[in-house]
């Protein structure tokens, strides 16, 4: 560990992103975590994705961009990354993690960085390479995932100061904490959904009486 | 009241586009034809076929016919055509062989299908060569006749192969009605004793081998040599790899010899008909609404399909997705194919009444043909309710119905022809030749995506890669790879100058900068 770290903020991303093994407990000795940086990292997921599907070379592209719709991008990096925070913190708070919500966020969020890089890559190489040369890509793409894991690990067993056994098994049931928070957000959605139109028929069926 | 006014401006905005639509609808065909887009959507197309008549018994004057030797409800059922299950045409002289299946009987006509043209084969008689002693079916007559084909031996002396369902043969006779040969149930240990045996289809190739298609058959095509020895199966199917079949790789493992005998066994789909081209290629299709492998084949003389090795056995023939429409759900069996003289592959799809037209490369080009509501009975030109044969001749497709008992033919319209000349173009290598035709094409039908893919490859011809690639874009990702490879070998030609400057500064800026960093720090550290 090194004490003599004294770095800006917007920094300590790269800096752990360069050193998985001991850059978080860099981090958490020098409380380096910055919502305003993790918020940024988060809305470059968002970007990326979005980028991801519309950008990429038509060699290798598979998006069906005949109909484009930016909620399903949406909910599938920023929501999703919400519900890992959401779904982590709740399960770990029980499991004496001494994470707090904002350190889940900001070291998540942190972790994400190789797989942004690794996708940029990709988006602009597929712009220039053939498909022979897709070798490339698919490295590249599965170099950033890897990457990204490894620090996600990294990141949780720093951050709630686990074993390793203890923090692959608090990943894997973040997992289904995230599935059941997600079935529970859509059985209450359709819930309000039906409330919302019982109350809008209610709603025009007064104005009809009224107006005419 | 403001509420009145607006609720009748609706209705009448209503009741002229409704009339609008009855008054374009009703000229048309009762289909519209269309294909699918780069991503397997449906997409609205010109019709390349359209209904040029449809031939019926009366037609070809089986109603004037002497049938006081049959029973009376027989003899109302033979003034047409019953259930009729297949068609043949004989190209060089333009002979047209219909299998009316439950009349039991061949009919032979020509293209006008006019009555003094036909000629109706009931009785067969045994000749000389093959006395009725060596007979083991000994029927001078049909049984529900299911498939039909003929072919000449070198002195141009005609054939005619017919598979007799019941009767368990296929009859092969000359044009004197003489039976000359019998194909009929193997005996030995490759057939297996409890499959029964009614030929359904038969097709032979040059060397007069015969290939008969029996239902009951999942390993392939029985196949006869001329002579009329059983020389096995021809053209297995694949069996496809679903869930229960890898279930059943898994519990081998571990089952007992036994229990493997008692399991219940995965076996291929069976063929469903057979064609073979000018090449003696045989093209076989499978109907089948579950299954998508092996739909279409196309086999060597040794049984391969040869469309693995070009990758079309990925392609989705027939329609891409079922569709549930009215309490039904509709998914493509092709019953029939057929290879015209350019090479064009025809399916035939039982469950829509819809013909598929494709290239020899496995392009779609045209869908025509529907299935005809349950109230009208398929009784508009152009629909049908079981299909069950088709057969194309000079351009012309005929489809057999065997529940309406008529041939529908389709003629090519002249959108149909520019597409046809295009591709003929094309297939010679004559690029530049075919980019007319394909512009034409582009004006009349802007969706067509055969023509860019056309188009493209003129471009590429001209070697005009970045055209070309527009072309390409979004219709043929092996083309846009084609044409980008030789565009990117041309721009980095062109413009290598600049993109050594660049990487030059590029570095010298670094180094600059790594320079003025230390300086900086060296500084910093002084102090």
């Amino acid at each position: 560990m090194r004490f003599d770290l004294d770095l800006p903020a917007w920094k300590w991303p790269f800096y752990v992103m360069r050193h998985p093994f001991e850059g978080y407990d860099d981090l958490r000795w020098k409380k380096g975590y910055n919502m305003k940086v993790a918020w940024v990292i988060v809305a470059a997921f968002f970007i990326v994705s979005v980028a991801s599907a519309q950008l990429t070379g038509f060699l290798f592209n598979n998006t069906y961009v005949k109909v484009f719709n930016i909620i399903p991008y949406f909910s599938s990096s920023v929501l999703l990354f919400l519900t890992w925070v959401v779904g982590n913190w709740s399960l770990c708070t029980l499991f004496d993690g001494e994470g707090t919500m904002k350190n889940i966020f900001c070291v998540s969020a942190y972790a994400l960085l190789p797989y942004l890089f690794s996708e940029v890559i990709v988006i602009i190489a597929s712009n220039f390479l053939l498909r022979t040369e897709g070798g490339f890509i698919t490295f590249f793409r599965y170099l950033g995932i890897v990457w990204s894991v490894v620090l996600m690990i990294s990141a949780m067993k720093t951050v709630h100061q686990y074993s390793i056994p203890k923090t692959l098994a608090a990943m894997f049931f973040t997992v289904v904490a995230m599935a059941i928070i997600l079935f529970l957000a859509v059985l209450l959605l359709t819930l309000f959904q039906q409330v919302f139109v019982f109350v809008y028929s209610i709603y025009t069926e007064l104005m009809y009486r009224f107006s005419i | 009241m403001p509420f009145m006014k607006k609720l009748a401006a609706a209705f009448l905005t209503a009741a002229i586009a409704a009339s609008a639509l009855v008054v374009t609808a009703s000229a048309d065909e009762p289909y519209t034809g269309y294909n699918y887009d780069w991503w397997g959507d449906p997409i609205p197309s010109q019709n390349g076929f359209v209904v040029d008549k449809v031939i019926d018994g009366s037609d070809l004057g089986l109603d004037k016919l002497d049938y006081s030797s049959y029973s009376s409800t027989l003899q109302a059922q033979m003034q047409s055509l019953a259930e009729p299950s297949d068609i043949f045409v004989y190209q060089k002289t333009g002979e047209f062989y219909i299998v009316d299946s439950k009349n039991n009987r061949l009919i032979v006509t020509d293209s006008t299908f006019s009555p003094e043209k036909t000629r109706v084969i009931t009785e067969l008689h045994y000749g000389s060569e093959f006395p009725e002693s060596q007979s083991v079916v000994k029927n001078v007559n049909f049984k529900t006749p299911r498939g039909v084909y003929v072919r000449a031996n070198n002195d141009g002396i005609k054939f005619i192969f017919v598979a007799d369902y019941d009767n368990n043969r296929v009859v092969m006779f000359n044009e004197d009605d003489e039976i000359l040969m019998e194909y009929t149930r193997p005996s030995g240990d490759v057939y297996d004793a409890n499959v029964t045996y009614n030929p359904n289809k038969v097709i032979v190739d040059s060397a007069f081998n015969v290939y008969v298609i029996v239902p009951s058959i999942t390993q392939g095509a029985v196949q006869f040599s001329a002579d009329g020895t059983f020389n096995g199966y021809y053209g297995a199917n694949r069996v496809e790899a679903t869930a229960e079949v890898i279930a059943q790789q898994f519990w081998k493992l571990i089952y007992t010899r036994e229990q493997i005998i008692a399991m219940r066994r995965s076996v291929a789909i069976e063929i469903s008909n057979i064609d073979i081209d000018n090449d003696g290629f045989i093209y076989t299709v499978t109907e089948n609404k579950s299954a998508n492998t092996d739909v279409l084949k196309k086999l060597n003389p040794a049984g391969t399909n040869i469309f693995v090795n070009l990758g079309y056995d990925e392609v989705t023939f027939g329609d891409f997705a079922s569709r549930y429409y009215k309490g039904k759900n509709y998914a493509s069996a092709i019953t029939d194919v057929d290879i015209d003289e350019q090479g064009n592959i025809y399916l035939l799809d039982f469950a829509t009444g819809r013909v598929f037209q494709y290239t020899d490369e496995c392009d779609l080009l045209f869908i025509f043909g529907t299935k005809g509501p349950q109230q009208t009975q398929g009784t508009q030109k152009g629909t049908f309710m079981s299909v069950s044969a088709l057969e194309t001749y000079k351009g012309k497709v005929y489809v057999v119905d065997s529940r309406k008992n008529s041939i529908t033919v389709f003629k090519q319209t002249e959108f149909g022809g520019i597409v046809q000349n295009a591709i003929s173009l094309f297939n010679e290598g004559l690029y530049d030749e075919a980019k007319g035709p394909w512009e034409e094409v582009l004006r009349r039908d802007a969706n067509y995506w055969l023509a860019y893919i056309g188009l493209g490859n003129a471009y590429l011809n001209q070697n005009d890669y970045s055209t070309a690639m527009n072309y390409f874009y979004r219709t043929s990702r092996a083309g846009y790879n084609r044409a980008f490879k030789s565009y990117r070998i041309e721009f980095i030609r062109a413009n290598f100058n600049w993109i050594l400057i660049v990487i030059l500064v590029i570095v010298a800026l670094l180094i600059a900068w790594s320079i003025v960093k230390k300086k900086v720090l060296n500084k910093g550290g002084n102090k």
